[in-house]
C-alpha cells in the first residue's frame, strides 16, 4: 500500500487555483525530488501532504488516513514537515526548542543531545534562536526529523541556507526515513543536488506533476 | 408579484399605519407630544433583541450544519439588529433629555441595549475583516454564539448592580402605565417594525446570496494559474545606460 | 494498512494531555520571562493610568478614596486584556503548523494559553494593587475578600482575551477589534469584582457576586473549549 496516493487533487486558495488535477503516487521506502519555478505550488503540495490543507477536490491518502478527514488527526504524528521558515521559538534557545519537541512527541529526552550533535550544534545549542545564523536555524529544523523519526518527511526549500557541508544532512536524514520504509518529499532549487538523494525527481508545472528521471 | 414583494408592500403599510397611530394616539399627560417617540423607541429595542437572538439561531445553523443559508442570516440579521440598537439608544437619548433632564441613565436596560451595540458592532467589525467565507462564517458563529451567551450574564450583573444603587427617583425607561389606546397604537408599531424587519432581512440575505454568485462566477471563470502569473526575470536591457 | 507495514514500533506517540498543557504553559511562562512584555511594558502603563486619572480628575482626596478601587479594577481589566493579547503568545505560522502535527490537542493549546495569561493577570493585580493602594488610600477592610477575587477575574479575563485572540488571528486590526471584544464581554467581570470590594467595605457577605465572577469563568470555559477545535480548523 502506497505511502502516499493522490488522485485529481486540487486546492484553491481564495480565488487562485493553486493545484489542479493532481495525481502522485509514493511508495514504501521511495523518495522523490520535487522542483517547479517559484510560485508553482510546491510549499501547497507539502502542505497538503502533511495533512494540514485539505483538498478542494479529488481525493488523497497520507499513510492510510483519507485526506480533508478526521483520520488524518491519527497520523500526523508520523509526518514531519521541515518549512521554509524555521518552526523555532525566537526567544527559546536550539535545545529548548528541540526538548518541547521531544517532549510534545513523546520521545525521550535524550535525542535532542544526539539530534544536535549529528547536525553540529552541540556547542551553540543554549544560543536563542533569535541569536542564531539563518543555517544554524535550519539544522536545528532539520535536527527534529531525528527526534521525530517519521514515517513521511516533508522537506522545503531543503539546500537552502546550508554550506556545502551541511547538504550531506540531507541525504543523512532521507536514507534514514527510507531506510525505515517511509517516504521522502524533497523540494530544492538545486536539483543536481538531489542525485543520490532521491529515487526520482517530478516537476511542477501547470499545477500537476510531471515526472521524471533523476538529473545524472 | 413575487412573495419578496408581498413583504415589502406590507412593511410599507406597517410602517404608514403605525404612523397614523402614532399620530393618532392620545398625548401623555405629563410628557405632551414627546412620548410618541416611545412608538418608535420601544418597538426597535424589541427587534434589536429579535434580530440578535435570529443572529443566535443562524450561528449555531452554521456551526451545526455548515449550509451558507444559516450564515448569511445570522450576518444579515446582525446588521440589521446593529441599526435597531442604535436606533433604541438614538431616541432613547433624545426622550431622555427633555423628560428627566439627562442625556442618560445607569437604567440595567439601557446599559444592556449599550453595551449590545458595541458587541455586535465587534460582531460586523469580525465579519469585515475576513476575507475567506469559511474561516468567516464560524469564527463569526462562535463570537455570535458567545455573545449571545455572555449578554444575559451581563443583563443580570447590572441589574443586581442598579439595586444597590437606586436612584432617589425611580426612573422607568417604560414609561407610565397606559391608557388602552396607546397601547393599541405601540402594539400596532410593534407589528409594523417586525414586518420591516422581515423584509430588510429577506433583502439583504438576497444581496448576500447575490454577492456570493458574483463571487463565485468570477472565481469559477478559467482563472489562470495562480503560478502562471510569475514569470522568470529577464535581464537584458538592464545594464544600458543609453 | 497498518502503520507497522511502513514504520517500526519505535514511531512517536502524541504526549497525554495534561504534558501537553503542561510544556506548553511552561513555553509561555518562560518566553514572558524573557521578553518580559508584560512586565516592562503593560504594568508600567497600567500604574501610569492610575496616577494620570487625578492628574485630570482633581485631587479631592475622599473623592479618591471612594473611586480608588473601582479605577484599580478599571485600569486592570483594560490593560490585562493587553497582557491577554500579547504579541508574544501568538505563535508563527511554522510554529502552529508544528504543533498541529506533533498532534497538539486544540483544547490543549486552549488550556495552555489560558492558565499563563491567568499566571500573567495575577501577577498584574498583585503589582498593581500597591500602587492604587498609595495613590488612592482606599479603605482596606475586608481585603481578603480581595484576594479571593484575584483568581477569579485573571481566569476570567484569561478566558476572554485567549477566546478573542482565536477569533482575530491572522487579523490586519487584531488589537483594537480584539481588545473591544475583551472588555465588554468581561464587563460582568469588572463590576463583580468592584461590587465585592464594595460590600466587603459595608460589612455585608458578597457571595452573589462571587457566585457570579464563578458563573462567567465557567460559561466562558465551556465556550472556549467548545469552539477550540472549531476555531483551530478555521481556515487562516
Amino acid at each position: 500500500m502506497p505511502v502516499v496516493r493522490l488522485e485529481q487533487v486540487a486546492v484553491r486558495l481564495g480565488p487562485a487555483r493553486i493545484l489542479d488535477g493532481l495525481d502522485l503516487q509514493l511508495a514504501a521506502g521511495e523518495a522523490i525530488g520535487l522542483v517547479g519555478p517559484n510560485g508553482s505550488g510546491k510549499t501547497t503540495l507539502l502542505r497538503l501532504l502533511a495533512t494540514l490543507q485539505p483538498p478542494d477536490a479529488g481525493t488523497g491518502q497520507v499513510l492510510g488516513a483519507a485526506l480533508g478527514s478526521h483520520e488524518t488527526l491519527r497520523v500526523r504524528p508520523h509526518i514531519t514537515l521541515v518549512g521554509h521558515a524555521p518552526a523555532l521559538h525566537p526567544q527559546l534557545s536550539l535545545e529548548e526548542n528541540l526538548r518541547l519537541v521531544a517532549r510534545l512527541a513523546d520521545v525521550p529526552s535524550g535525542r535532542v543531545h544526539t539530534s544536535l550533535k549529528a547536525v553540529g550544534l552541540v556547542a551553540a545549542r543554549e544560543r536563542p534562536a533569535r541569536h542564531c545564523s539563518q543555517g544554524m536555524l535550519r539544522r536545528t529544523d532539520l535536527a527534529r526529523t531525528l527526534i521525530t523519526q517519521p514515517a513521511l518527511l516533508l522537506l522545503d526549500e531543503a539546500h537552502a541556507s546550508l554550506d556545502a557541508a551541511s547538504a550531506g544532512l540531507i541525504e543523512l536524514l532521507v536514507a534514514e526515513v527510507t531506510a525505515r520504509r517511509g517516504a521522502a518529499v524533497v523540494v530544492s532549487h538545486q536539483p543536481e543536488r538531489l542525485a543520490g538523494v532521491v529515487d526520482r525527481l517530478v516537476a511542477l508545472e501547470a499545477g500537476r506533476l510531471v515526472g521524471g528521471e533523476v538529473p545524472r | 408579484m413575487r412573495p419578496t414583494a408581498w413583504l415589502d408592500v406590507a412593511a410599507a403599510g406597517g410602517l404608514t399605519a403605525g404612523l397614523l397611530a402614532a399620530t393618532a394616539a392620545p398625548p401623555d399627560r405629563l410628557q405632551g407630544e414627546l412620548q410618541r417617540l416611545m412608538y418608535v423607541h420601544v418597538p426597535s429595542a424589541w427587534l434589536a433583541y429579535l434580530a440578535f437572538a435570529v443572529t443566535l439561531v443562524g450561528s449555531a445553523g452554521w456551526l451545526l450544519r455548515r449550509r451558507e443559508r444559516w450564515d448569511r442570516l445570522a450576518g444579515a440579521s446582525a446588521e440589521i439588529g446593529v441599526f435597531f440598537t442604535g436606533l433604541t439608544l438614538v431616541t432613547g437619548s433624545i426622550w431622555a433629555k427633555p423628560v428627566w433632564g439627562v442625556w442618560w441613565t445607569w437604567d440595567p436596560r439601557l446599559v444592556t441595549t449599550a453595551l449590545l451595540f458595541f458587541i455586535y458592532l465587534g460582531y460586523l467589525a469580525l465579519r469585515r475583516s475576513i476575507v475567506d467565507p469559511q474561516a468567516r462564517a464560524t469564527r463569526a458563529a462562535v463570537l455570535g454564539a458567545v455573545a449571545f451567551v455572555q449578554v444575559p450574564i451581563v443583563h443580570l450583573s447590572v441589574v443586581w448592580w442598579r439595586t444597590l444603587h437606586q436612584p432617589p427617583t425611580v426612573i422607568r425607561p417604560g414609561g407610565p402605565s397606559m391608557d388602552g389606546d396607546m397601547l393599541a397604537a405601540l402594539l400596532v408599531n410593534l407589528i409594523a417594525f417586525t414586518l420591516v424587519y422581515l423584509a430588510l432581512l429577506r433583502r439583504r440575505i438576497a444581496l448576500a446570496r447575490l454577492g456570493e454568485e458574483a463571487e463565485r462566477h468570477l472565481s469559477g471563470q478559467e482563472q489562470p494559474l495562480a503560478g502562471e502569473a510569475i514569470t522568470g526575470p529577464t535581464l537584458e536591457g538592464v545594464h544600458d545606460d543609453g | 494498512m497498518s502503520l507497522a507495514d511502513t514504520v517500526p514500533a519505535t514511531a512517536p506517540h502524541r504526549a497525554p494531555f495534561g504534558r501537553q498543557v503542561a510544556e506548553l504553559v511552561r513555553r509561555d511562562l518562560v518566553v514572558e520571562a524573557r521578553a518580559r512584555e508584560a512586565l516592562l511594558v503593560t504594568f508600567p502603563f497600567g500604574a501610569a493610568a492610575l496616577l494620570v486619572v487625578p492628574l485630570a480628575v482633581g485631587t479631592d482626596l475622599a473623592l479618591l478614596r471612594q473611586l480608588g478601587p473601582g479605577l484599580y479594577w478599571t485600569v486592570l481589566l483594560l490593560f490585562g486584556a493587553l497582557v491577554a493579547l500579547r504579541h508574544s503568545a501568538e505563535e508563527a505560522p511554522a510554529e502552529r503548523d508544528l504543533l498541529a502535527l506533533l498532534g497538539v490537542d486544540p483544547e490543549a493549546r486552549f488550556v495552555s494559553r489560558v492558565a499563563s495569561s491567568t499566571v500573567l493577570l495575577g501577577a498584574f493585580q498583585l503589582l498593581l494593587a500597591p500602587v492604587a493602594i498609595v495613590l488612592y488610600d482606599p479603605a482596606l477592610t475586608g481585603w481578603w475578600w480581595w484576594v479571593a477575587t484575584v483568581p477569579l477575574v485573571a481566569v476570567g479575563v484569561g478566558l476572554v482575551g485567549t477566546l478573542a485572540t482565536g477569533l482575530t488571528r491572522n487579523l490586519g486590526e487584531r488589537t483594537s477589534l480584539a481588545s473591544l471584544l475583551v472588555v465588554v464581554l468581561a464587563l460582568p467581570l469588572l463590576l463583580a469584582a468592584t461590587q465585592i470590594l464594595e460590600s466587603a467595605r459595608f460589612g455585608v457577605r458578597p457571595w452573589a457576586w462571587l457566585g457570579l465572577l464563578m458563573l462567567v469563568d465557567l460559561v466562558l470555559s465551556i465556550a472556549g473549549l467548545l469552539s477550540a477545535r472549531t476555531l483551530e480548523e478555521a481556515p487562516a
